[in-house]
């Protein structure tokens, strides 16, 4: 078995384990093999379970492999989901010692489908930041060009599938944190409706704002996982009591009548004029597809970073209280700076944040009685160099994780779902990615939109070199 | 609104039930160097405006359970 799947996606890997010119233990070999080699250059893994993994391979049974769309496949987590027995560091030396007592709930789900969990990935300490930059487990880079961040903060997630060391992997998503390195990294990211997929079993960040996402090669893998992990859990008390659906039932249908909002205001400006043009190109192609392109007007957005922080500090210091307590030496200096933020924030300002986020998302929602989506550029900037603080754009200078996240954040605050996608390679060699937003519940046509995109050759772009 | 100093964080973080925050982090959130966080200032000037903002009767954000169709 040579390195030459490790690029495939899951339909392809599932057809080979189907037909049985693979099996499971010669991919998770395949993986494991990936892993030893790549990780030290991309640092996607903090933690690697191969053998885990290997012996979970050699138990599975014929019919196990016929049991779910992922069955026999190797993933990867961020750092923040439980596995049971393995580290949970968040990517932080305050959790050094924190094994795991029993699965997250998406865990648990994956591992009842029988797909094989390869390990844990990087991240931004705690997820707190958009660059992945981590002073403990190094930080992960895009497998285009390793001088250059894949992003973050599930850095390593994005990175261990554009290195070809996992063909699927979960991450979390409070500002953009699934769907920026994925289109950074050339993948395709999703952070569904808020409460749609459980976060208890996941070291939470800000509760109001994190959703738990998937990041993928392919848009139909996208679907897939997201399948297997949406489901209620009565654990969470953000989950939403809907049942289980299969996302991938209208991938094959097509677009045509669909209307989809192109903002006026905000998401076109100021950004990188290949990014610009990259969407041009696909808005054309989505008209001759039959879709109605619909100006749309957001609402007033100018605080809309500060209603985010208002929010993100202080319940990530309540996060941390306990910890800080009892660990505080422990933290990074910069996670423990925003900490220090959120003791600032008074109760009369939280509380008007969460009224803002109720206000934006009334205004969010209207704009779906015009719409069935909305098209933007999924990043304002490609992937910057490794160190990079702040990135200056027609005179306006912006630091570097505001600008990752800066047509993602919003999305979370109004719940609304959200996936990325590459659209183009620039000419500097790094992937382009667009985003497209959906009312609530209504992944499936997102999905179905991003598979028209994707089924034509002009917006893929090559794998990366760095890691063949 | 007057600017924040360092004496008032040290007053407040030194009064007030909060954690043990050290004077590089105060210097941090006044004079920011790690280019991640926004500087309190600058935080609060905004949230000054936020605050003087009518919402009219907006209530907090409550999630999305009921909210099976998209209003």
């Amino acid at each position: 078995m040579t390195d030459s799947i490790a690029f495939n996606d899951v339909r392809t890997l599932r057809a080979l384990l189907g037909s049985g010119r693979v099996t499971p233990t010669e991919l998770v070999d395949v993986f494991a093999g990936r892993i030893g080699r790549y990780n030290g250059l991309s640092k996607a893994f903090i933690t690697v379970t191969a053998e885990t993994a290997r012996n979970q391979a050699i138990r599975l049974k014929r019919t196990d492999l016929e049991q779910s769309t992922f069955a026999g496949i190797p993933y990867a987590s961020k750092d923040l989901f439980d596995v049971k027995g393995v580290l949970t560091t968040a990517g932080s030396k305050v959790f050094h010692d924190r094994v795991a007592e029993a699965d997250a709930h998406v865990i648990s789900l994956l591992r009842a489908a029988h797909a094989i969990s390869m390990g844990k990935t990087n991240l931004h300490e705690f997820a707190y930041g958009a660059t992945g930059e981590n002073d403990v487990f190094g930080t992960a880079v895009n497998a285009y060009d390793p001088t250059r961040l894949a992003g973050g903060s599930s850095s390593g997630s994005a990175a261990a599938v554009a290195f070809g060391l996992v063909p699927a992997a979960l991450g979390t998503d409070t500002g953009g944190s699934v769907r920026a390195p994925a289109a950074l990294c050339g993948l395709v990211g999703i952070k569904p409706t808020v409460g749609r997929v459980s976060t208890s079993g996941v070291v939470p960040y800000c509760w109001t704002l994190d959703h738990v996402g998937v990041i993928t090669r392919t848009v139909a893998d996208c679907a897939d996982l997201l399948s297997l992990v949406a489901s209620h859990d009565p654990n969470d008390p953000a989950s939403i009591n809907r049942p289980p659906e299969n996302y991938a039932d209208e991938l094959d249908l097509d677009i045509a009548g669909l209307r989809i909002g192109v903002p006026r205001n905000f998401y076109y400006d100021r950004a990188d004029n290949e990014i610009l043009a990259a969407l041009e190109d696909v808005k054309r192609y989505l008209v001759a597809q039959g879709v109605t392109l619909v100006p749309v007007t957001f609402p007033d957005m100018e605080h809309s970073r500060t209603v985010s922080l208002t929010v993100q500090m202080p319940e990530a210091l309540s996060a941390h209280s306990a910890y800080l307590q009892r660990r505080g030496e422990l933290y990074g200096a910069d996670f423990r700076a925003g900490l220090a933020l959120g003791q600032c924030i008074l109760a009369e300002h939280y509380i008007k944040a969460k009224r803002f986020l109720e206000f934006y998302r009334q205004r969010t929602n209207r704009l779906f009685d015009d719409v069935d989506l909305l098209l933007t550029p999924a990043t304002p900037e490609i992937a910057q160099k490794v160190g990079t603080v702040a990135i200056e754009r027609n005179g306006v200078t912006e630091t570097i994780g505001n600008a990752i996240t800066r047509y993602t954040s919003f999305f979370n605050l109004t719940g609304h779902p959200a996936l990325t996608m590459p659209c183009a390679l620039h000419s500097l060699g790094l992937p382009i990615g667009l985003q497209l937003v959906g009312r609530y519940f209504e992944e499936k046509t997102i999905l179905r939109t991003a598979q028209v995109i994707a089924r034509n050759d002009r917006f893929s772009i090559p794998p990366p070199t760095a890691a063949i | 609104m007057q600017d924040v100093t360092k004496n008032t964080l040290a007053g407040i973080f030194s009064q007030m039930a909060a954690h043990g925050w050290s004077q590089s982090e105060i210097d941090e959130l006044l004079e920011p160097r790690m280019g991640v966080i926004t500087g309190l200032q600058d935080l609060l000037n905004e949230l000054e405006e936020v605050r003087k903002i009518d919402l009219g009767t907006v209530p907090p954000a409550m999630g999305v359970r009921n909210t099976d169709t998209h209003d």
